[in-house]
């Protein structure tokens, strides 16, 4: 499977998007609780979505991999403990609190093999990389991770992508916006980041289906794409 | 101990790994980009912008970049003669 890049020039419907600033700004605000919050929403179940998302990539011993949005790094250090010492790992995120969350975390990690990890701040919409100089690789994009819009690398290998889901079923979204407005909130809300989080809501909506993120990645260019709901419809990986 | 791994690992007196300072270029040019000891940061000669390095960590969104003002971009061997031309 190739990986895609751009963005066709729309047969989906445009839609508007915060700033880039405006969501640098909020996950550099939610860093520091970040991690407790996945665990505590999720009930820890994001660890296991986390290790199927690596584990579709198919990254193995002495491979590349990329994360992108890698945030505090969760994904980053499961691909490193796939790729192995000689491997390599590049986490890329534009929150630079996320990122020093994620170096703490490397420079404290007893596993030898994280070694492999490089930390980078750079936006996914403006990617700092030749993508030619990259492959072979596996992508890992995460949480909020938007298809992007720039130069194809139509020789990567995989990638997987694990993110909230814009189910077809409107009684799933129902309860999808039910559990955000009366169990997500007020937990954030106990952090002080109740408007870091409302947004979930009204983000969610302008996601892409399932089944559109696997029409854009056959035409973008991928000669493969499958999407998977998980965790009741409330999450997707593909 | 783990620290002292990483730091062995990137080039002595570079703030960047060898092995990433080869696949980084500029976010806006897509060149390549060319570490600076001095500032420790990351030039991008194409378009004359400098992009810093904190903890090690390269910062390369597009924000992060500081126009760098003419006197303090390198000079090429042609502009060093002329200088020294016109100081004899």
């Amino acid at each position: 499977m190739a990986l895609c890049i751009p963005l066709p020039s729309c047969r989906f419907r445009h839609r508007p998007v915060r700033s880039s600033l405006e969501r640098q700004e909020l996950f550099g605000r939610i860093a520091p609780v970040y991690d407790n919050l996945n665990d505590l929403l999720s009930l820890g179940q994001h660890r296991i979505w986390k290790r199927m998302t690596v584990s579709w990539t198919g990254a193995k011993m002495g491979d590349c991999a990329l994360d992108l949005c890698c945030g505090s790094g969760d994904l980053a250090f499961l691909l490193s403990e796939k790729v192995g010492s000689n491997g390599k790992v590049i986490g890329l995120d534009f929150s630079k609190e996320q990122l020093s969350i994620a170096s703490c975390r490397q420079g404290l990690a007893p596993n030898a093999c994280y070694n492999n990890i490089e930390w980078v701040e750079g936006d996914a919409l403006e990617l700092p990389f030749l993508m030619v100089t990259l492959m072979p690789l596996q992508w890992v994009m995460g949480y909020e991770m938007w298809l992007i819009k720039k130069e194809p690398c139509r020789r990567c290998s995989r990638v997987s992508v694990l993110d909230f889901n814009k189910s077809t079923q409107p009684f799933t979204n129902l309860i999808q916006e039910w559990m955000i407005d009366n169990l997500v909130v007020p937990v954030a809300t106990g952090y002080g980041l109740a408007k870091e989080y409302e947004y979930l809501k009204s983000s969610i909506k302008e996601f892409l289906t399932g089944k559109e993120l696997e029409r854009l990645a056959l035409q973008v260019g991928f000669s493969n794409a499958r999407h998977y709901e998980i965790s009741g419809a409330s999450w997707g990986t593909w | 101990m783990v620290r002292a791994s990483l730091m062995l690992l990137k080039d002595a007196g570079r703030g960047v790994c060898k092995s990433l300072s080869q696949i980084l270029v500029c976010p806006l040019s897509k060149q390549p980009l060319r570490y600076s000891e001095e500032t420790n940061s990351l030039i991008s000669d194409a378009i004359g912008v400098s992009f810093p390095i904190k903890d090690d960590i390269p910062c390369l969104v597009p924000m992060d970049g500081k126009i760098i003002e003419a006197d303090d971009m390198p000079k090429t061997d042609g502009a060093a003669d002329l200088s020294s031309k016109n100081n004899q």
